[in-house]
């Protein structure tokens, strides 16, 4: 050590970090936060057509927001809405606000699809003509003179056997009203008119859903102030409220552990430098970890982010074990200290690095990047305590001696001698408690209770999804075959099965492309059989005759019928004038594959959709059953991951000290983590991945709380001071989000809080002799 | 000439609202004999119709088509109940059902949107708003000793697009309606036998059943 110069490595370290930072400058200019889950699958578990139909489908459902303005009168609610449409248009968040709806659009679908018409027929028209022609004859009879048939009546010129009108309807499976060009919906109460919008991005930043809830309830407000009512769903509102009320909690729960924080530094040490110094440590140590991970990744998942960032506060340990050590000397220089600490947290580090370590041996990319995030940033902070902290503690020499340094040495010599004394039934009860714990453990893996959306979210969604049932859910089926014809069969296949369930109400609506547009060979049956069933027969002819069409009118028709004959409608065709949500059902054809999506409304019953299997080229895509499995098997994969943590730093302390000492330094985090498995038992916590990252967080503070201990010699008092400010700070940060309402959090919190209470409780007991420590100070 | 296929808005839904002028104006008519009212036309006409909660009796139905060289011609029995809504019955040429009220409309291919503007009238009536009903139409009466008639322009651009005028005539019951549509096309409808009975009978009221959500 004595070639150690504190400037000389604080240069290196102020080296370092300008490297780091132009690193940074670089990397982080680029888009480099991933959000999607798909990115935390293994590599050869990413189907890439799934992946894409996924980010198709959650495009088309997450830009939408849905505004329904309610009043007592049908031209009350129409007047609000274009109140709103205009604010909507204004705020700039939109890309599409739809009040009116275009009849340009369907006036240009009508011609385009016209000519046509003899290729084309819906499902039910195919059915009765091909078992009972005369059935249409009769029901249309019944349409052309009931009293809602003015439609068809107008119709009949163009379209005589009224079978376009039929097709051109099915396209359009559900009814709803317009009242001047805006659809309105009634419930018993009020009239509603409908207002669709796309917003600009489907990600959108923070400061922009705050705007978007701004906009909402401000518009709530107006709409409420002339007695109505202001219903708005939305993916974006869910996210918004969900990272509102998280940054709330963050910021509440964040300024109260800073304040708890700085009041406990300061009154242990009464000088700023501390708390300055651990700041600096950590916030070098993070933005490192961020800049590495980022060169080595190129890109990294916000989880990763969330959870590198807290499995770095073990490095919190190393500073103030640091920072203590200055109460043991009475004149103290900071090298002689850091000589004296550098054992303790240089193993401490290892240790910690061997265990996180074990993540990066996983084949899961989200378990790599946490490892590599927060090795670099444990790496970064331990040496800016190790190069910076020498020369910045220079004068550094508290005379005083705190109350709570007063405290933990009288703790630390009489807590052990008291668990020593009633060792039996202590022990007895520890066991009762962490195997009663652990008995009732159940892990929950469903994304779904991970989310705790607000209760009034919930029921205006459910309140729009009555009045408008046309969202289509997260759920979907993705088809595919090999060549359009191919392709089609199978959507068919698929079809068939889903309007047998429609039949047994599992779901509301379905949507696929082959309803409504039938592929060559179709549309060839199509013609044929309204050849053999209308035309041969002489069926339409004397259904027109009796109707009372001219002898030149009927002529006329069969003569467009025949030479309609070598039509074909294609595809792309069909798709350019179709409606936007029927156009993004199709992923297209490429590399000798063709792909469509399957779009599904009100599902009843998941299971019965999901089991709709042994379809060939069809896929059930259930996303958040994926993500609810995909997070329990990282659950297990990290429980495994973890337990090879604590064996590989029990290797390495028992290589180092002897077996008996490695298992008795481990024997802290090993109670701690039993002791906080068996919390969430009790407390019928959540238990899912998350709460693993924090059993980690407790390994490796608990590995440098017996550490400390047993390498603390006859410096124990300044050591129980460093582990109580590593407890309380590290309490203070992540024990208090436990008071957080989102489940994560919340769980995240309880986990840490149970395990650094019970490392603190057992630490002192390591390396304790009892009389040894009685003629120290005091 | 607008085809009114193509009111069909982009959300595929396709607009009820204009096909059912017709059966709008039956429901009209009928809210209005509810009514007692002051000064104009509308309210002596309104004065002098029979008051029951149930009306029922016989329609015939003539379409006048430009295509057709002969007319559809319809005949039928309709029942209409003050809370519970219609039945219009058809017999000749097909047999088929058509119940309505102002949530439900059902026909012989299923279940169907009921325009809202369809409830808001009923609903406007039955609570004596009768402004409701010169909000849709322009209303031009005139009441002579045995008969009286109305001619309702509507106002909506939508429906103006399809209906050019629509003709009601009676005396103390709504004898004759007409609707003459922009294209050409005229419907006219009479009603004959028509009575008041105080209770429907099983098979009204199993119809009207299936009305009930």
């Amino acid at each position: 050590m004595n070639v150690y110069h504190p400037k000389l490595s604080a240069g290196i370290w102020l080296l370092g970090m300008i490297i780091i930072g132009i690193l940074g400058s670089q990397a982080l200019t680029k888009d480099w936060l991933e959000t999607g889950f798909l990115a935390l699958l293994p590599a050869n578990e990413q189907q890439p057509e799934v992946a894409k139909a996924i980010r198709q489908h959650n495009e088309l459902i997450n830009r939408k927001v849905i505004w329904l303005t309610g009043a007592a009168s049908s031209t009350q609610a129409i007047a609000q809405a274009q109140k709103l449409k205009r604010q909507l248009e204004q705020s700039k968040l939109f890309s599409k606000v739809v009040l009116e709806f275009p009849q340009q659009q369907y006036i240009r679908q009508y011609q385009q699809l016209f000519p046509y018409r003899y290729q084309l027929l819906d499902a039910q028209s195919q059915v009765i003509l091909s078992t009972r022609p005369e059935e249409l004859i009769r029901q249309n009879l019944e349409m052309l003179n009931s009293p809602i048939g003015q439609m068809q009546a107008a119709n009949l010129e163009r379209d005589p056997s009224l079978l376009f009108g039929r097709y051109f309807n099915a396209q359009h499976p559900i009814k709803l009203n317009l009242e001047q060009g805006i659809v309105v919906l009634a419930d018993r109460q009020q009239f509603w008119a409908l207002l669709l919008t796309d917003l600009q991005d489907e990600r959108l930043q923070l400061d922009k859903l705050e705007t978007l809830l701004q906009l909402v309830n401000n518009a709530a407000g107006q709409v409420k102030a002339t007695g109505g009512e202001l219903l708005v769903s939305g993916m974006a509102l869910f996210t918004a409220h969900g990272a509102q009320s998280a940054k709330q909690e963050i910021s509440t729960v964040g300024a109260g552990s800073s304040l708890g924080i700085i009041v406990l530094l300061l009154l242990t040490f009464r000088s700023l430098r501390p708390l300055l110094l651990s700041m600096l440590a950590l916030a070098s140590g993070l933005i490192a970890a961020l800049v590495l991970s980022i060169l080595c990744f190129d890109k990294i998942h916000i989880l990763t982010l969330v959870f590198g960032a807290s499995l770095m506060g073990v490095a919190i340990d190393y500073a103030l074990h640091f920072f203590c050590d200055s109460f043991d000397a009475k004149a103290w220089f900071p090298l002689q200290g850091l000589r004296f600490i550098m054992p303790g947290i240089s193993l401490g580090l290892l240790t910690t690095l061997l265990s996180y370590a074990g993540l990066g041996l996983s084949p899961f990319p989200g378990l790599q990047q946490v490892a590599v995030f927060s090795a670099s940033g444990l790496i970064v902070a331990w040496l800016t305590v190790v190069l910076l902290f020498p020369l910045l503690l220079t004068g550094f020499n508290p005379k005083h001696r705190p109350i709570l340094l007063k405290a933990t040495a009288y703790w630390q010599r009489h807590w052990p001698v008291w668990l020593f004394s009633h060792n039996r039934w202590l022990g007895l009860a520890a066991g009762v408690l962490v195997l009663g714990g652990l008995w009732r453990l159940t892990p929950q893996d469903d994304v779904r209770l991970l989310q705790s959306p607000p209760v009034e979210l919930m029921h205006t969604a459910d309140k729009i999804r009555q009045l408008f049932p046309m969202t289509p859910e997260s759920q979907f089926f993705l088809v595919s075959g090999h060549d359009q014809a191919d392709w089609f069969q199978n959507e068919q296949r698929l079809i068939k099965r889903l309007e047998a369930l429609k039949q047994q109400k599992t779901l509301s609506y379905y949507q696929g492309l082959s309803q409504y547009w039938p592929d060559r060979n179709t549309q060839q049956q199509n013609y044929l059989l309204l050849k053999h069933k209308l035309i041969d027969s002489g069926l339409l002819e004397r259904y027109m005759t009796d109707l009372g069409f001219d002898r030149e009118a009927v002529k006329a028709e069969l003569k467009q019928f025949a030479e309609a004959e070598r039509k074909t409608l294609t595809l792309p065709e069909w798709l350019a004038n179709a409606d936007e949500s029927k156009q993004q059902l199709w992923l297209g054809c490429d590399e000798g594959r063709c792909q469509s999506t399957v779009a599904l409304i009100g599902i009843s019953d998941v299971s019965a959709l999901a089991a709709v299997r042994n379809l060939p080229g069809v896929i059930w895509v259930d996303q958040v059953e994926q993500l609810s499995s995909l997070f329990a098997r990282y659950r297990i994969r990290a429980s495994g991951l973890l337990l090879i943590a604590f064996c590989l730093a029990l290797a390495g302390l028992g290589f180092k000290f002897g077996w008996r000492n490695g298992a008795s330094i481990m024997s802290v985090p090993v109670v701690a983590l039993a002791v906080s498995l068996a919390m969430l038992g009790w407390f019928s916590q959540l238990f899912s991945l998350f709460n693993l990252f924090a059993l980690l967080l407790v390994l490796g503070i608990g590995v440098d709380y017996g550490l400390f201990f047993f390498i603390a010699g006859d410096r124990r008092d300044s050591t129980s001071l460093g582990v109580m400010l590593s407890a309380l700070t590290t309490l203070l940060a992540f024990g208090l989000l436990a008071t957080s309402s989102t489940e994560i959090v919340h769980a995240f919190g309880f986990t840490v809080a149970a395990g650094i209470v019970t490392a603190l409780i057992c630490a002192p007991l390591v390396g304790f002799r009892g009389d040894k420590n009685q003629h120290d100070k005091q | 000439m607008v085809n009114p296929a193509l009111f069909q808005n982009s959300l595929g839904l396709s607009c009820r609202y204009i096909l059912t002028p017709f059966l709008k104006l039956l429901l009209l008519f009928f809210l209005l004999r509810g009514q007692s009212y002051a000064d104009d036309e509308l309210s002596q006409i309104t004065a002098r119709l029979v008051k029951t909660p149930i009306t029922q009796g016989d329609f015939h139905q003539q379409k006048h088509l430009k295509v057709l060289r002969k007319p559809l011609i319809s005949t039928g029995s309709f029942t209409y109940h003050q809370s519970k809504g219609v039945i219009w019955k058809t017999l000749t040429p097909v047999v088929s059902l058509l119940l309505v009220n102002e949530s439900k409309l059902l026909t012989g291919q299923g279940e169907q949107a009921v325009p809202v503007a369809f409830g808001k009238v009923f609903k406007a009536m039955l609570g004596g708003d009768l402004s409701a009903l010169s909000d849709g139409f322009s209303v031009i009466g005139t009441d002579q000793k045995t008969s009286w008639q109305l001619a309702l322009t509507p106002k909506d651009e939508l429906l103006k697009l399809i209906i050019s005028t629509m003709q009601l005539s009676g005396d103390t019951e709504l004898r004759r309606l007409e609707i003459r549509e922009t294209g050409g096309n005229v419907t006219t409808i009479s009603f004959d036998n028509i009575i008041h009975p105080t209770q429907l009978t099983a098979e009204q009221e199993a119809d009207f059943e299936r009305l009930s959500p």
